[in-house]
């Protein structure tokens, strides 16, 4: 069983980076920013040293990390590719071929949950291995990341990632349009997940925002926008990152096993 | 239940709503055979091969496909059943081989060994490394049917499969199915709407309407239908003397003038005609054409159909 998990598995795996499309804006997304970010300081420092400091850093480090990881870029990645895995059978007609194999649907859907993460913790390790490439190589003088802070960002990027992939590829299943996936995600994750944050008279129901939920176990404050971080327990922040996955996970999986092929 | 059938339905039903576009089907293809399932655009065709392989559930009704009852043992039924189910359909940013490989690793760890082989059987083999969306339709129907080898299938169940197809491609397309059948003992299910196709490549059929199997059976006993007559066409220089000869011949029960000469139905078997051949000659009659009447399924379905339209001509086809 696991020997046939794992072949298949690999087969998503082939199916999403074989798909150019996605596989380029991932990269774009999670690498184009991060360069802009260490060229751009550069050159502020390079012509005004005084009023601006070396692009790299701690400073510098912080600041790609909010990039990729800080629920903004990241999360671009991993909806895009997390969407891909969901809908790629369905939206290409494979669907019904691979259920005439006989073969469980749920199994179907289950394997291209690791094969999405696989993907999409490729392209975020990239990003970051990008981040500390800059902070390093343009440090000069200034204090540079730990070793334990390096080590606690990369597993907050790849449980950050990895969630909000896993999501999408339930509310991808679920709703099985690509597009309308995509945007009701960025809509949520950019826009509507700040906002809530930000409304404090909605109270501890801001808990359930995943973005907070997630922000908990980043080392550095990462949440963008007008939300703020909401403080809350370590087991409540598991609780609302477990749910979000249970439950899309559990939509997505229902749906699979249930539509017409 | 019997085991020497690939395909048993009992009452199978499938209903959108009110509306039933598989009703109550009775359905018994034999194994080792090509079985038509004939009808009319909208009769049913797709939503019961749908209902067969467990991609949409039965209202009602029973099946079993290989002898394994469905849906209770769906996962070890279709481990040799091979579908194209409408038109084939590929991740087209991916080549030929890797689309099966995916296939491949979702059937099990023995498939890979299948992938050459399949591809070669259908004439895929130089392109098997092109993506997909550089391919033909022709192309992508021998790619289907490369998918449905990799099951090693017992029993192929094919959707229309000749849409598309060139007439080259169609004759390469019945031959194909013909050396399944005849020299690897597969049974294949080819549903269609072309009479033609299926007389060609069918041995048995079924024919379907509004959901509803109106009869099955042996090609050539639908085709005759209740009418098991032998019929001959003779043409004759002298249609009056041939008449007034053929009244007293014990060989023939029925002579009658038509538009191509004589209309004669035989008393015994089809090789009769030989001595209505020797009668007419010796009786001074020229005979210029000696043809049984062949009864096509063109000739039964439009019957059949034409007749359940007057039954029900209000009734909205399904």
């Amino acid at each position: 069983m696991t020997a046939i998990a794992l072949r298949m598995t690999g087969a998503d795996f082939l199916k999403l980076r074989k798909k150019r499309s996605t596989l380029i804006w991932a990269l774009v997304l999670a690498l184009l920013p991060v360069i802009v970010l260490f060229v751009v300081r550069a050159i502020l420092h390079s012509s005004t040293p005084s009023e601006h400091p070396p692009a790299g850093g701690i400073d510098g480090f912080h600041t790609g990390l909010r990039l990729l990881g800080g629920l903004f870029f990241g999360p671009l990645v991993a909806i895009l590719i997390g969407v891909e895995a969901g809908t790629t059978d369905a939206s290409n007609g494979v669907f019904r071929d691979l259920v005439v194999t006989g073969r469980s649907r749920l199994a179907l859907f289950a394997t291209c949950v690791p094969a999405a993460l696989l993907l999409c913790w490729t392209v975020i390790t990239t990003g970051y291995a990008l981040i500390l490439l800059g902070t390093f190589a343009f440090a000069s003088n200034l204090p540079t990341p730990s070793g334990s802070l390096i080590l606690n960002s990369f597993g907050f990027l790849l449980l950050a990632s990895g969630v909000l992939c896993a999501v999408a590829v339930g509310f991808a299943s679920l709703t099985t349009s690509k597009p309308g996936a995509i945007i009701a995600l960025i809509a949520w994750q950019i826009i509507a997940s700040p906002l809530i944050s930000s409304i404090k008279e909605l109270g501890s129901a801001r808990d359930f925002v995943l973005s907070q939920g997630l922000a908990h176990f980043s080392p550095l404050s990462v949440v963008m926008g007008r939300g703020d971080n909401i403080s809350m327990s370590g087991g409540k922040a598991l609780l609302v990152v477990v749910l979000w996955l249970v439950l899309f996970l559990g939509l997505g999986a229902w749906r699979t096993r249930t539509m017409d092929a | 239940m019997s085991d020497d059938l690939a395909i048993e339905t009992h009452g199978l039903t499938k209903r959108f709503g009110e509306r039933a576009a598989i009703d109550g089907i009775d359905l018994q293809v034999p194994r080792g055979c090509a079985f038509g399932f004939l009808g009319p655009n909208g009769a049913g065709k797709t939503t019961m091969i749908r209902t067969l392989l467990g991609l949409t559930h039965a209202s009602a009704g029973s099946m079993r496909i290989l002898g394994h009852p469905v849906p209770a043992e769906r996962s070890v039924a279709l481990r040799r059943v091979g579908a194209i189910v409408e038109e084939p359909r590929f991740h087209s940013h991916l080549s030929g081989r890797e689309n099966l490989r995916i296939v491949a690793a979702v059937r099990g760890a023995e498939t890979d060994a299948r992938i050459a082989p399949a591809l070669a059987r259908v004439g895929l083999s130089e392109r098997a490394d092109h993506k997909v969306k550089s391919y033909s339709m022709g192309m992508r129907q021998r790619l289907g049917v490369a998918r449905c080898l990799l099951a090693d299938p017992l029993l192929l169940i094919l959707d229309e499969p000749t849409n598309g197809l060139d007439p080259g491609g169609i004759q390469e397309f019945r031959e194909m199915i013909r050396a399944m059948v005849e020299q690897e003992g597969r049974t294949v299910f080819l549903s269609s709407h072309l009479l033609d196709e299926v007389e060609k490549i069918c041995d048995a059929a079924a024919i379907v309407d509004r959901g509803k199997v109106v009869t099955q059976g042996p090609i050539a006993e639908i085709s005759r239908g209740g009418d098991a007559r032998n019929e001959l066409i003779v043409g004759v220089d002298d249609v009056e003397l041939a008449l007034r000869t053929l009244a007293t011949n014990e060989l023939v029960q029925e002579a009658q003038r038509s538009d191509d000469g004589l209309r004669v139905v035989l008393n015994g078997a089809p090789d009769t005609a030989a001595g209505v051949n020797t009668t007419l000659v010796r009786a001074g009659v020229g005979v210029a054409r000696l043809e049984p009447v062949r009864h096509s399924l063109e000739q039964r379905f439009l019957e059949i159909t034409s007749r359940l339209d007057e039954q029900a001509p209000d009734e909205v086809r399904a």
